[in-house]
């Protein structure tokens, strides 16, 4: 009996094709076992239970017509091949369609059908798939997976690779790195489950199901790989589902299920690998020899028992000596003051990768960019329609009226429509978003409050028609120009820090300072803040109970707490909500103040405070009626999502340099001195066509946007689907600039 | 095949080839600690501890992150070390320690699990360790001044949390000062456990299953 195994890279992230000639060494003591590599580099070729090794040269110069007859030549000889590389068996899928007896991989129809992230074929068994998008979609879509999704997501490659990206610029940088690496835009973010990470395991031929193990892992690498487990048959109701799924499959060969185990005991699907995994031994050591049980199934030859078997398995480093015939080759030369040898994938197999993807796109490695994939709102068109481009020096920030009024007004109406006869909800405009008076005047005739963290702010709002009683003062910086704070009663302040607290309690006391409401704003357990007063241990909350004894009884208690939901998330931000509403619980029991007004913070991307936000902030309410029966007031503070779709910020080409079959670098005359938060978020760009005058909405492409400045970081826009028409002079629109963009945006190059 | 693997591996420790098996199975684990009470952390009957109360039912509301409320309340031993904790103690006292045993990072979990409204109860367990680990052990513990009732020469005296899963009386048991869920199918060896009670309302009968094990409320169940 002749086997071939492929896949011996022993590296941390290792290959099945060692544990697998173990295994099959321990089952057929006298078989002849030939390894195969596709480089001299992975380390397994130097173990001791290879007979022989067919070493080939690496996948990216391999010619794969002549080794797929030379596989053809020793599989028709009778050798039987235990494939650990999931390229190779996919490539084998396309070199055998229909299989052959004596490779020991699925066929190609099967292999379709476990294709991650979907893994169609998982439909029977007891398992679920996380929630996943293709990174074909439009940032702002990619980015709004992310925010429903609490920043705790994975992008993944099209066959290995997954990192964590928990902002967007981790975002932008990973995926840059990953679609180059594998050349495809084809990559997919993925949410995160957490828990325990478990894997069943089994060998099938022709629809036949011969055994499966599950294995918990005990013990992780740094990558998460496996580095102890343990190993017990697979629960009878999951084997019964699986059978099934392999007889439909008409799988051939190992395969493992990979899954999280969360703490309801529900299981996700993460992949199904079409081979054995890396710790296929382990299971040979619990008494589950797979790799034995699919030879003996595929050939009818008994495979030996087993004899001493643990339930539990570990890995050690082990050194062995290097075969006299394969030396160990040189390492390469670390890049000129590089650091590292780069020695990832040393068979070639990115390379292999994107031969394999040349053949299914025809030559192309990619399918067509998508085009006009992101919505942009028909009054953001409408708006921009209106304006006169002829007069506007660019870059400059456009005013969107009838979005931004449609949006004030909306807010103003939820508020009315949430509001009760014991609870009076309110909108405040957060001065900062946007301080132009355009919003600020929007804001006051929406019956909103106005929100300042300095009296600069305070003042400008009451030059903008706000009445003292509607001003809410907040910040840590509130006594910075306090001469510009008014003399007459305003609507609350909160304080930010005990010392702030103690500061406004001499000011209420002398009447340098006069307010309805005195309160607090909490800092946020468990999430990084530098704002508000701390609350995460025992003692700091102990300060802060004790200080708000000291807040004149005259004035109303409040609590204001503020977490952007662009950054946290929107499940974590309405946990953090929840959380709070228990902390302040506690305060009103502690400190035997009640709490009157509850002023909420949200930073909301607009998206996520549009939508469904009836239901969701009648929720809210819900909620803070049964934890603060005596809160008669619950202001919001939505600025973000209000003032971001308010203005766009208009720009112009400068000069196009087209890369043939790489990139397009667009030179502009906007800069991130006017799109500050280019790097937090992602915004929805429209080009004109000079011609016609007709706008369009950009989608994915290989573009990108240089700003005018001298500056490295200063890209506005990356990987964008540019006309093949535009041409310097090209108005271009950068939506979803009113919030941040704007304020903070700065003078910069300009002589 | 699973369950054959354990037995085996039950039956090597009874042999005596797993580790200090001499002295365990001379004699039932639990002996020691048979009437031994569970700890429960005092209460000033002022606000000073229910401030500490409310501190910690609030803190691990936000420090479940949005995740679900059967999830272990890590948090707590990452705030507190294990070491030597000098009874009597109060909640306004316990949340302000650098170190506590695992008595008083058990009664935390439990207040934690309590809170979220998930069926908890406090447990006793006796697990076996080495005596080079337990002579190490009484050293520190005598160096604080504090009993060392807990071990009894490879064996020590431990507490956690029997977290009910809602399905089919089904509990698991959480080691709150070593932040993770004990695995109910491990016997034996080094850190091994060796005898549950499950405390609940006094003569309560109700059983529960852990694993393919079967407790009874309030009674010494030797693994």
């Amino acid at each position: 009996m002749k086997i071939y195994v492929s896949g011996l890279y022993c590296g941390t992230n290792p290959q099945p094709g060692v544990g697998i000639a173990r295994s099959v060494r321990q089952a057929y003591p006298d078989a002849t076992i030939v390894g195969v590599e596709y480089s001299n580099r992975c380390s397994g070729i130097h173990w001791q239970d290879f007979d022989d090794i067919w070493l080939q040269r690496p996948w990216e110069e391999l010619n794969l017509d002549s080794h797929a007859e030379a596989v053809k030549k020793v599989l028709d000889a009778g050798g039987l091949w235990i494939s650990g590389i999931d390229l190779e068996i996919m490539w084998f899928g396309d070199i055998f369609p229909d299989g052959h007896p004596n490779l020991l991989t699925p066929p190609a129809g099967a292999l379709k059908q476990v294709a991650k992230p979907e893994v169609s074929a998982h439909k029977g068994l007891p398992v679920k798939i996380p929630v996943y998008v293709s990174t074909e979609l439009s940032d702002w879509d990619l980015h709004a997976f992310c925010r429903q999704n609490d920043w705790k997501v994975w992008l993944k490659g099209p066959y290995y690779d997954a990192v964590r990206t928990r902002s967007w610029a981790e975002f932008q940088d990973m995926h840059h790195r990953l679609s180059s690496a594998w050349s495809t835009q084809k990559l997919f973010l993925q949410s995160h489950v957490t828990g325990y990470e478990e894997s069943v395991c089994f060998c099938a031929y022709r629809g036949e199901l011969l055994g499966a193990v599950q294995m918990r892992k005990r013990d992780l690498t740094e990558m998460s790989k496996t580095w102890a487990g343990d190993v017990t048959e697979v629960p009878a109701e999951y084997a019964a589902a699986l059978r099934k799924v392999v007889r439909d499959l008409n799988w051939t060969g190992g395969a493992e299920l990979e899954m999280v185990r969360d703490p309801n005991e529900q299981l996700w699907l993460l992949e199904m690998n079409p081979r054995f995994p890396a710790w296929i031994h382990g299971g040979t050591i619990a008494g589950y020899n797979l790799p034995g049980k699919l030879i003996e199934g595929a050939t009818g030859v008994k495979a030996q028992a087993i004899t001493e078997i643990t339930e539990e398995f570990t890995r050690v480093v082990l050194e062995v000596p290097v075969r006299n015939e394969f030396p160990l080759p040189p390492l390469p030369e670390p890049f000129a003051g590089g650091i590292g040898h780069s020695l990832k994938h040393p068979s070639g197999l990115l390379g292999f990768a994107n031969r394999l993807h040349a053949a299914e796109a025809n030559g192309n490695g990619n399918s067509k960019v998508k085009e006009e994939l992101a919505n942009v709102p028909a009054s953001f068109i409408e708006d921009i329609k209106g304006v006169e481009f002829d007069n506007v020096q660019t870059p400059s920030f456009l005013f969107l009226e009838k979005t931004a009024s449609a949006l004030f007004e909306r807010a103003a109406r939820l508020s009315k429509k949430l509001s009760t006869d014991d609870i009076q909800v309110t909108n405040a405009y957060s001065m900062k978003t946007n301080p132009d008076k355009r919003l600020v005047q929007l804001a006051y005739k929406a019956g909103f409050l106005a929100e300042g963290i300095s009296p600069l702010e305070v003042d400008k709002a009451l030059k903008n028609g706000f009445k003292p009683e509607q001003i809410i003062l907040n910040g840590p910086g509130k006594w910075w120009h306090k001469e510009f704070l008014p003399k007459e009663p305003i609507h609350a302040v909160f304080c930010d820090s005990v010392a702030d607290l103690k500061r406004v309690v001499a000011a209420l006391e002398t009447g340098e300072l006069k307010s309805k409401i005195a309160g607090v704003r909490l800092r946020t357990p468990n999430i990084p803040s530098r704002f508000g007063i701390p609350i995460d241990t025992p003692e700091v909350f102990n300060t802060l109970i004790e200080s708000i004894k000291l807040l004149p009884r005259e004035c109303g208690f409040g609590v204001h707490f503020h977490m952007a939901s662009s950054n946290v998330g929107v499940g974590q931000w309405w946990h953090l909500f929840e959380s709070i509403l228990k902390w302040c619980g506690s305060i009103e029991a502690l400190s035997g103040r009640t709490i009157e007004l509850l002023d909420v913070g949200g930073g909301w991307f607009p998206d996520d405070w549009h939508e469904d936000s009836d239901t969701h902030f009648a929720k809210a309410i819900e909620k803070v009626r049964e934890y603060l029966p005596h809160v008669r007031q619950i202001v919001s503070e939505p600025g973000k999502a209000l003032a971001q779709p308010s203005m766009a910020l208009a720009m112009r080409i400068l000069e196009i340099q087209d890369f043939p079959g790489a990139a397009t670098d667009v030179v502009v005359d906007g800069s991130i001195a006017e799109l500050p938060m280019y790097f937090f978020y992602p915004h929805r760009i429209l080009h004109q066509n000079s011609e016609t005058g007709a706008w369009k909405t950009l989608g994915r492409g290989r573009a990108y946007l240089l700003g005018r400045l001298c500056m490295e970081h200063d890209v506005v826009a990356s990987n964008v689907g540019l006309p093949d028409d535009a041409k310097p002079g090209d108005l271009l629109v950068f939506c979803d600039a009113g919030a941040y963009d704007r304020s903070m945006s700065y003078v910069f190059g300009r002589g | 095949m699973s369950l054959d693997a354990v037995k085996n591996a039950t039956n090597n420790f009874e042999n005596g080839s797993g580790i200090g098996t001499a002295t365990a199975s001379a004699k039932t684990a639990f002996d020691k600690w048979r009437d031994f009470p569970i700890s429960r952390i005092s209460h000033h009957g002022q606000m000073c501890c229910e401030a500490a109360r409310e501190w910690l039912a609030a803190m691990d509301f936000s420090q479940l992150n949005a995740g679900s409320d059967l999830t272990g309340p890590r948090w707590i031993r990452q705030k507190y070390n294990w070491g030597p904790t000098t009874w009597q103690i109060h909640w306004c006292e316990a949340v302000r320690q650098r170190a506590l045993d695992c008595g008083a990072q058990a009664a935390l979990a439990q207040e934690a699990f309590e809170a979220r409204g998930v069926e908890s109860y406090q447990c006793q367990l006796v697990q076996q360790y080495s005596k080079e680990a337990t002579e190490q052990w009484s050293e520190r513990w005598n160096g604080a001044e504090t009993s060392v009732f807990w071990i009894d020469d490879d064996l020590i005296y431990h507490e956690g949390c029997a977290v009910a899963t809602g399905k089919n009386n089904e509990i698991k048991l959480w080691d709150a000062s070593a932040a993770w869920w004990i695995n109910p199918r491990q016997f034996g060896g080094y850190g091994g456990l060796r005898a549950v009670r499950i405390f609940t309302t006094p003569n309560d009968t109700a059983a529960f299953k852990w694993g393919e094990h079967s407790f009874k409320a309030n009674e010494w169940q030797k693994i």
